[in-house]
């Protein structure tokens, strides 16, 4: 493709986008605004783990609570509002009538948005409930629930009323995430907050659902936006496009069942762990068949395809890197050190949020009817969120060996384990930096994209006799 | 794909399956577990937690400690948990019984904190794990927002720290534990996995292979 990575070809402009500008930019902003909050967090995080004394004073970001507020900003805050976005606008063009019901989108993002504040201040001053991935205290979670029936609301209209008999990969990740997250959350809601199961129960309950937050609900948004946007971006067909059913099913049948890879050797039935080795070799089905699909992307090109490479290398290596970690013999010596966190800064910085930038660069000048304002800060905060990336992931994996070493295989004592791992832990601590500078680069562009889309709105109201002539 | 029913059934039929495999089934097999009576010393194990200790763990857990510590000592022969002390037999589903949320954790940035009560060589007192936490130290943080200074008014608290150099507070004052930090403190002190149930004993492979190696 010829034109430049940051400009919405005349050609490819849909007569839906106009009606559906505003509600998906709320969506889009509010997604970004978490996300340097998140960044803001991870960094404060990332400083706790070298210099463990640092605001731990301040009882609302004593490390334990930071990384909660820094998890729920970064999944349900980021994540959440921009793979909706996507989505929603996906199935809307995909389905081939403009969005409808987008008031309920509209307020649904904003109880969405509440509720998450809500929640992160009910983190900050000790109500969170304590599960791994689901501290959010327990008043907002149905609401939460609700806001996204809500917000998912125009997309299943969408889906159910498409105009074309054949359906595309990119609609099946985005309908099944919308339809999924109400499914299992309410589910897992049910057996964890209104009638709690007993004892480590609640715990392989907690885990399942955190997996099936990334694998059913985030993920599959996430690469409903790389199915939809990579062909538009090459300009070619997806080579091996027929196998994206294998993938989609694969991930949809067992992408929930590999979270026994953190409870290998805990106090819980010995099946679950075995059961997540089965998945994750099956899962190698779903990489192989993303890698074939996606490949054409390894070529490079726009700023958009620059960030769906990145995130295809990164998913795809997580993926490989997760499944040799399930095994027993090598969790012995990566469970419960900063290799864990690694591979999850992997697969969320690296691909889950790649995808989503990708997604969003591509999506947003076609819904504003603009270019990119400041296309330097765009690829600014590519060049930063990569570089933040590499740098955290290879600095935790750094700090996982090292700590295996004097965790396992030695009596050393913790303090001295910590002064040890000082060098790598500085090194993320500068990666999580890069990733909040790239990422306060986007929000300023976005912003000023925002600003003047508005402006020009705001110009052809005034002038509504000259727009109509 | 073309069949939209039978795409949303799928979807719904593969998470069913998940859930109910994982979720229920565990359920179905841990769900009914009961304390274990002891003929040999008349009490049923574990036993519950006292109140004091039962209301601790929800500071445990809304301080996030779980995102440095664990919970749970994996078997002899699987990681050092044994020799670092941390207990001498593998954690089972029975010890978190009367645990309202178990916070089994998944990341060891600090020790692991079943059998705290029970250390070798020497455990913690409340007092050391009370200067710990308010102190910290260079491996942990403080938790000064749990601790009160204020005058001695008469007589000095019974939950007063006793506290030396630099962080003593000034003649006159005290730093007494809260109610939270007094809980917090019970709680550490309690959960152990102490009792040797009958599924925790470890598996006795070598005395059944040994027939065998000796022929």
């Amino acid at each position: 493709m010829s034109t430049p990575p940051t400009q919405a070809s005349a050609a490819d402009a849909s007569p839906f986008d106009g009606g559906a500008r505003w509600p998906l930019t709320l969506l889009a902003g509010s997604a970004l605004v978490w996300l340097v909050v998140g960044s803001l967090l991870a960094l404060l995080t990332g400083i706790q783990l070298h210099t463990p004394s640092f605001l731990a004073d301040c009882s609302a970001f004593t490390h334990g609570r930071a990384q909660a507020l820094r998890e729920t900003a970064f999944l349900y805050g980021w994540a959440g509002n921009a793979g909706v976005g996507l989505g929603l606008w996906i199935l809307g063009r995909l389905g081939g009538h403009p969005l409808r019901a987008l008031n309920w989108a509209v307020v649904g993002t904003v109880f969405w948005n509440l509720a998450l504040l809500g929640g992160m201040v009910g983190i900050a001053t000790g109500s969170m409930t304590g599960f791994a991935g689901l501290q959010l205290p327990r008043a907002v979670q149905p609401v939460l629930v609700a806001a996204f029936c809500a917000m998912a609301l125009p997309g299943v209209l969408a889906w159910a009323g498409r105009k074309r008999e054949g359906t595309y990969a990119a609609q099946w990740y985005a309908a099944a995430a919308l339809f999924l997250l109400p499914w299992f959350w309410t589910a897992t809601q049910a057996v964890l907050l209104w009638s709690p199961l007993r004892g480590v129960v609640q715990t392989i309950a907690a885990s399942w659902h955190a997996q099936s937050v990334v694998a059913l609900w985030l993920m599959p948004l996430a690469l409903a936006a790389a199915y939809y946007v990579i062909p538009k971006q090459t300009g070619k067909l997806l080579p091996g496009y027929e196998s994206a059913p294998l993938a989609f099913w694969t991930l949809i049948v067992v992408g929930g069942w590999s979270f026994g890879r953190h409870l290998i050797g805990g106090p819980v039935p010995a099946w679950i762990p075995t059961m997540a080795v089965v998945a994750q070799c099956l899962l190698l089905f779903h990489f192989l068949v993303i890698w074939l699909n996606f490949r054409g992307v390894l070529a490079g090109g726009s700023v958009t395809l620059q960030y769906m490479r990145f995130g295809l290398v990164a998913y795809v290596l997580t993926g490989l890197a997760e499944t040799i970690a399930s095994f027993r013999g090598v969790a012995v010596h990566t469970q419960f050190t900063l290799f864990g966190p690694a591979l999850e800064t992997l697969l969320l910085q690296g691909a889950l949020s790649m995808f989503l930038f990708g997604g969003l660069v591509h999506q947003l000048p076609r819904v504003t009817g603009r270019d990119w304002a400041l296309p330097s800060f765009v690829s600014g905060h590519s060049s930063l969120v990569m570089l933040g990336v590499v740098v955290s992931v290879l600095s935790l994996g750094w700090a996982g060996f090292a700590q295996d070493a004097l965790l396992n295989h030695s009596q050393t004592p913790f303090a001295e384990i910590l002064a040890q791992l000082k060098m790598p832990l500085l090194l993320h601590t500068a990666g999580q930096f890069a990733l909040l500078a790239g990422n306060v680069l986007l929000l300023v562009a976005f912003l000023r994209s925002a600003l003047s889309c508005c402006q020009a709105e705001g110009a052809s109201v005034l002038r509504p006799a000259s727009s109509a002539s | 794909m073309k069949n939209r029913p039978l795409f949303l059934f799928g979807l719904f039929l593969a998470v069913l399956t998940s859930w109910a495999g994982f979720v229920l089934g565990s359920h179905g097999q841990l769900g009914a577990l009961t304390p274990f009576f002891d003929e040999a010393d008349g009490q049923s194990h574990p036993a519950r937690l006292p109140g004091l200790a039962a209301r601790g763990q929800l500071v445990y857990a809304d301080l996030g400690c779980a995102a440095c510590h664990t919970q749970q000592v994996r078997r002899p022969g699987y990681g050092n948990d044994q020799a670092r002390g941390w207990g001498e037999r593998q954690s089972v589903a029975r010890d978190y019984l009367f645990h309202a949320q178990p916070q089994l954790g998944a990341s060891r940035l600090g020790p692991d904190l079943m059998n705290l009560a029970s250390r070798k060589p020497q455990a913690p007192s409340a007092e050391d794990l009370h200067r710990l936490l308010y102190t910290g130290s260079a491996a942990h943080p403080a938790f000064p927002f749990l601790y009160e200074t204020r005058e001695i008014a008469g007589e000095a608290s019974r939950h007063a720290v006793r506290l030396s150099g630099a962080a003593a507070p000034k003649a006159g004052s005290e730093v007494v534990a809260t109610e939270r930090a007094q809980t917090l403190v019970a709680y550490l002190l309690n959960v152990n996995s102490g009792f040797e149930y009958p599924e925790a004993r470890p598996l006795p492979a070598k005395s059944a292979a040994s027939p065998e190696a000796k022929k």
